[in-house]
């Protein structure tokens, strides 16, 4: 049964798993430490920008899909930026469809679809998972997407390397009335107290008074 | 039908459109909106096919504002001509063509640009244009009045009298006149 197993990787094995997608979900748990914060006036990206060579330039963590959205991911950084692609452009196709910009759920929905379609055919599926934070009609929206194309909406979501001690320091400290700068501080402490201390973070940030998304790179005041 | 005219300054450029959509020999409508903002820096005026123009003007936006985001900077006036060119001779190419003819103006870091296409896609830079069935008389008020080294309210004046003379005796044209003036320095190398 195993040796079959072996020749047929892409279908369910004998426990009714798809091991190609448990293998895209430990390959997203090998990236650097990325998490989103949400409470009903803003919303924070956070990703831990990993310590490099000398002279490169860190790589760019957290996106801008529209105006009023941003995207996060943890994983094989080429397929973060190509599904951070697929969903900037039906960011903009939606607009020139309802010439309106794109609500969150409508735009993961794209994006689980298509993380779903490559689970049901002999492909690789993509290594990454991907937060999404955005205002629209329903407010401030955090949603997180994984490679078998679950969508998970919530107020706090940690992807990449030690994400489920980072989550523990979040859910330790998170409250509904934070202050954008307390949950700055809190994303930082997250990060930090998983990865050993100082590190390099890229932020994005999404207000329901703007309703616009803005990167802030760097560590914060706080 | 419609007369729109674009004028280049040294202090920035200028846009200018009346504001009648004609239906046959039949006013449509007295206030349409002839000038499009591709955004804060660059601008198209629109003579022809109001459909197609629309239409070809959103299909621009959201094609300029996905490569900003991916290169991080946004188009200059002469890459914005030239994607909405490449536009319309495509379709011209496969016999669906775009009915429009366009004003593409705008300022980036070199100044104010003035460019204008026709629907077989064919782009030309100009110091000032006119398109739309007043153009003729546009003109002559243009070829009398322009100077390279007007400033940006003589411009502003030139692309009014340009309209304004072009509704005096074109039926296609007519109801008042919608101008934008683009200053220089207006181009942001910031992107969001």
């Amino acid at each position: 049964m195993a040796a079959e197993m072996g020749r047929m990787p892409f279908f369910y094995n004998t426990e009714g798993r798809l091991v190609q997608v448990d293998y895209a979900l430990q390959a997203v748990a090998r990236g650097s430490t990325t998490l989103g914060i949400k409470t009903k006036d803003f919303a924070l990206l956070a990703s831990q920008v990993k310590p490099t060579r000398p002279l490169l330039e860190p790589a760019e963590k957290v996106y801008v899909i529209d105006e009023h959205l941003g995207a996060t991911g943890s994983g094989y950084i080429g397929d973060v930026t190509t599904l951070v692609d697929e969903v900037r452009v039906a960011a903009q196709r939606h607009r020139l469809v309802y010439d309106l910009p794109i609500d969150v759920r409508t735009l993961s929905r794209h994006l689980s679809e298509h993380l779903h379609s490559y689970t049901m055919y002999a492909v690789r599926p993509f290594g990454a998972s991907i937060i999404f934070a955005g205002a629209d009609e329903l407010g401030i929206q955090l949603l997180q997407v994984d490679p078998s194309g679950t969508t998970f909406k919530g107020a706090g979501f940690t992807i990449g390397q030690h994400a489920d001690e980072a989550l523990e320091v979040i859910r330790q400290g998170y409250r509904p009335d934070l202050t954008l700068d307390e949950a700055k501080a809190l994303a930082v402490r997250a990060i930090e107290d998983v990865n050993g201390g100082k590190t390099e973070i890229e932020f994005g940030i999404v207000r329901a008074d703007t309703r616009r998304f803005e990167l802030s790179a760097s560590a914060p005041a706080a | 039908m419609t007369t729109t005219v674009g004028i280049r300054s040294r202090d920035g450029v200028v846009l200018a459109a009346d504001k009648r959509a004609s239906k046959g020999f039949f006013v449509g409508s007295k206030v349409v909106q002839k000038l499009f903002k591709l955004d804060d820096s660059t601008a198209v005026a629109i003579a022809g096919q109001m459909s197609d123009a629309e239409y070809l003007v959103n299909l621009a936006k959201a094609e300029r504002r996905l490569l900003a985001l991916r290169r991080g900077y946004p188009l200059s006036v002469k890459e914005s001509a030239k994607l909405i060119a490449n536009i319309v001779y495509s379709g011209m190419k496969n016999y669906n063509p775009f009915f429009v003819e366009l004003v593409v103006a705008g300022v980036d870091r070199e100044g104010g640009h003035v460019y204008t296409s026709d629907m077989s896609g064919a782009i030309t830079s100009e110091d000032f244009m006119s398109s739309g069935s007043g153009s003729p008389i546009a003109y002559g008020v243009l070829e009398q009045g322009f100077r390279p080294d007007l400033n940006l309210d003589e411009t502003r004046k030139l692309a009014d009298a340009a309209v304004r003379a072009a509704m005096e005796r074109d039926p296609g044209s007519g109801n008042g006149v919608d101008i934008l003036v683009v200053p220089n320095g207006h181009w942001n190398a910031e992107v969001n």
